[in-house]
């Protein structure tokens, strides 16, 4: 054709993010496995603060979202990109300054999380100016992505792309959204929202992280990566489009299932849980897309490690989207919240769909951009093996020791009593699982050690084409399309896509989060709830910044079963001052809202130092630095100020009077420690006092009584 | 089901959710529709596109 255009393919930028994703994922799933032995072995955290499971468990699961599957998701996006569209990155400086700039968050966030530096709201935990730095990336991303959209040589948009466009506006909306925050200072802020609708915007934005982030770009690198590695095209075209809208907008809704059975507004737990056993319909239509691709070629599938991983990767997606409606029926829930269950089923998604898919376009990747053939094809075969050994060595044991626990927690006496009543009978019960889990998580990263290998010996052989050079015709000048329909309309508008995206999104965001905030009935207010004292306040900051909420929950929810175990269930009229919420997801340790005035105040000073003194076998970290470390009250006056900015009552002038009173309180617990003979140079002014405060101040601003 | 959810929301909110729905199931009908009248070809170049 006489107007063909000469032009070549950015391949750097590709083999950048295609080594930063090995990179990182060898550290995230290093982070994994420590933590996971931490809690078979406890002596592993050392008692260092740095390396506590608290602030340990943040880093895994922040490298392994937003380093490993992050730089995977702009490896297939870049290099997916340029070829449906027939044109090379619209700015190379643009892709540099994402690459570097997202390296650079992600070294951030490993050097800000062990030191405590954290907003306390899970895989949402960067401080301010990282999330800004986050945004300001984001938007280099979408304006290079966009850029290149819109110079492109193919008139119409592949299904793979509407996928990546639906990831970056959804992203940035709920980034945004959920990162609202006042700064203390340079590395302390406080979440905008309290409570109920804290925990609302928290996880609306936490599930859509797993949908907008682990699953629709994976999606989009499904749609491109298997037709490639399958050599035939998708099943079919018309499915995925019903799979494209039916997905996005369905999923958006889905959050509230993490809250069921909560102070969350019961319409709004219906809502969540409606749309989430919806969300099965599109997800298996694009898991059967996936495998009816293969139709044909599943003789390849025996040979090609490639293919291997693929088909695992969907199969687990599958898995995953099929357990996830499952785990969203409220009664379903009412087992698996809060216990290991959720934790296997997280894996599943993450070991098998993304680290999957992830290896499988890796496998592809090196080879055809080094032009040689991959360096052992059986060393990729025994990759493939140990992964599956791994994912099942992980994942049994997890779902085995959610449903132990599960049944150990619920478990009634024939006189009516709780069989197991002390919560650390249930703990010790899982401490073989736990290990069984991280010999599987071992050998899972024993094989991307072996990976890393392969790809390296590969590149090795080969030479790399940084400027792939290409040709095609230059996008032919539009003319009229009367009469044709819709979505053929809108597969050439990048911006349309953008819009009705975004519209299908927000919705479901619109819907669920609006009312929350305009409508008090939601929330009815408690008149003894009162805001935290200055001690107690710090006390708190001190909880967060030990990622305390990673094993346990403040969250007592209306079942019998735990109303005995921990008291009165919990109130949303009692989080209406909690910047952030900190109802936790998890309970690895018992839940402690109503752990307030339960035992003395040398009980938690004794038991934070050494857990194992007081509860024999418990697998909580030491934390000996709390009892050395002199509270830093420097910022307790902004603090305060930062809070009444939010909404909390503190009256004008408060902060002025605000170190006297932390002292006076101090003062206190101070002697009352003194009275059970645990004394000490400066003991008041520790950080184990304050938070000791806060200990025993939580859950006791409505009447309780303890059964235990 | 969804009685049940609209019964049980409070204030003014019952149009937000009934909007929703109707708006999605209006995008899934027309969605629906538009795909069982497309053209094989158009099908066909556009699931071709990553193999060229």
């Amino acid at each position: 054709m006489s107007n063909l255009e000469k032009f070549s393919y950015d391949n750097k930028i590709v083999k950048m993010f295609a080594q930063a994703t090995a990179l990182w994922g060898v550290v995230g799933m290093l982070a994994g496995l420590w933590a996971a032995l931490q809690l078979a072995f406890p002596a592993l955290n050392f008692s260092v603060a740095e390396i506590s499971f608290g602030r340990l468990r943040p880093l895994h699961t922040n490298a392994a979202i937003f380093a490993f599957v992050g730089n995977g998701i702009f490896m297939g996006v870049y290099y997916s990109l340029q070829r449906l569209l027939k044109a090379r990155m619209f700015s190379d400086v643009l892709s540099a300054i994402h690459f570097w700039g997202w390296q650079l968050i992600i070294v951030s966030a490993a050097l800000t999380l062990p030191f405590g530096f954290t907003t306390g709201k899970e895989y949402a935990e960067l401080e301010w100016p990282i999330d800004i730095a986050i945004t300001l990336v984001w938007v280099v991303f979408g304006i290079n992505m966009f850029g290149t959209i819109i110079k492109r040589r193919e008139q119409h948009l592949y299904v793979a792309i509407w996928f990546y466009i639906a990831t970056w506006v959804t992203i940035a909306m709920l980034h945004i959204v959920n990162s609202m925050e006042l700064p203390v200072h340079i590395l302390k802020s406080y979440s905008a929202y309290a409570g109920v609708q804290d925990a609302l915007v928290q996880w609306w934005y936490g599930h859509n992280a797993v949908a907008f982030f682990l699953t629709t770009p994976y999606l989009g690198l499904m749609y491109y990566f298997l037709p490639k590695a399958a050599n035939r095209p998708v099943y079919s075209y018309k499915l995925s489009i019903i799979h494209f809208w039916a997905l996005i907008f369905i999923y958006i809704w889905a959050g509230p299932h993490h809250l069921l059975y909560t102070s969350l507004p019961d319409w709004a737990q219906s809502l969540g849980m409606v749309f989430s056993i919806m969300l099965i319909a599109p997800s298996w239509g694009g898991m059967l897309n996936g495998l009816l691709t293969l139709r044909g070629a599943w003789d390849k599938v025996r040979e090609d490690p490639v293919l291997k991983f693929m088909v695992a990767a969907i199969t687990a997606y599958g898995m995953a989207t099929f357990e996830g409606p499952l785990l969203s029926i409220k009664s379903v829930n009412a087992i698996s919240h809060y216990t290991d269950w959720t934790v296997a089923h997280v894996h599943v998604g993450t070991l098998g769909w993304n680290g999957m898919l992830t290896f499988s376009v890796l496998y592809w990747l090196f080879p055809t951009m080094y032009q040689t053939k991959l360096y052992s094809t059986k060393l990729a075969n025994w990759h493939f093996w140990i992964s599956t050994l791994g994912v099942i060595f992980y994942c049994i044991p997890m779902y085995w020791a959610g449903w132990t626990q599960s049944l150990m927690w619920k478990e009634f006496t024939a006189e009516g009593f709780l069989k197991y009543p002390n919560f650390l009978e249930t703990v010790t019960q899982l401490v073989p699982m736990y290990a069984t889990r991280a010999f599987g998580g071992a050998i899972y990263l024993v094989g991307v050690f072996m990976m890393v290998y392969n790809l390296i010996k590969t590149a090795k052989a080969g030479k790399f084409v940084k400027d792939e050079e290409a040709e095609a015709p230059a996008l032919a000048k539009e003319t009229s399309h009367t009469g044709e329909y819709w979505h053929r309309w809108i597969e050439r508008k990048p911006i349309q896509m953008l819009v009705f995206a975004l519209v299908a999104v927000a919705i479901g965001g619109i819907i669920e989060l609006i009312p929350m905030a305009m409508i008090d009935s939601n929330i009815p207010k408690i008149s003894s709830v009162q805001p935290y004292t200055p001690l107690e306040l710090e006390g708190r900051d001190i909880y967060i910044r030990e990622g305390c909420y990673n094993c346990h929950s403040q969250m007592i929810r209306p079942f019998r079963s735990e109303t005995e175990r921990y008291g009165e269930y919990s109130k949303s009229g009692e989080f209406i001052y909690d910047h952030p919420f900190q109802w936790g997801s998890k309970r690895t340790g018992p839940d402690l809202h109503r752990v307030g005035s339960k035992y003395p105040d040398s009980w938690h000073f004794n038991h934070m130092i050494d857990p194992e003194s007081i509860s024999p076998g418990s697998i909580m970290p030491p934390y000996p630095w709390l009892a050395e470390n002199m509270l830093d009250t420097k910022y307790t006056a902004a603090k305060i100020k930062t809070m009444r900015s939010l909404g909390v009552p503190y009256a004008n002038g408060y902060e002025d009077i605000a170190l006297d009173d932390l002292k006076k309180q101090s003062k206190t617990i101070a002697e009352s420690l003194k009275k059970d003979n645990i004394s000490g140079a400066n003991i008041e002014n520790t950080e184990l006092v304050a938070l000791i405060a806060y200990l025993q101040r939580l859950g006791t601003d409505i009447k309780v009584s303890h059964n235990q | 089901m969804f009685k049940y959810i609209l019964s049980t929301t409070s204030g003014d909110i019952n149009w937000m959710a009934l909007f929703a729905l109707v708006t999605f199931f209006t995008i899934f009908m027309i969605a629906v529709f538009q795909i069982f009248f497309q053209k094989k070809e158009y099908s066909k170049y556009m699931s071709d596109l990553p193999l060229k």
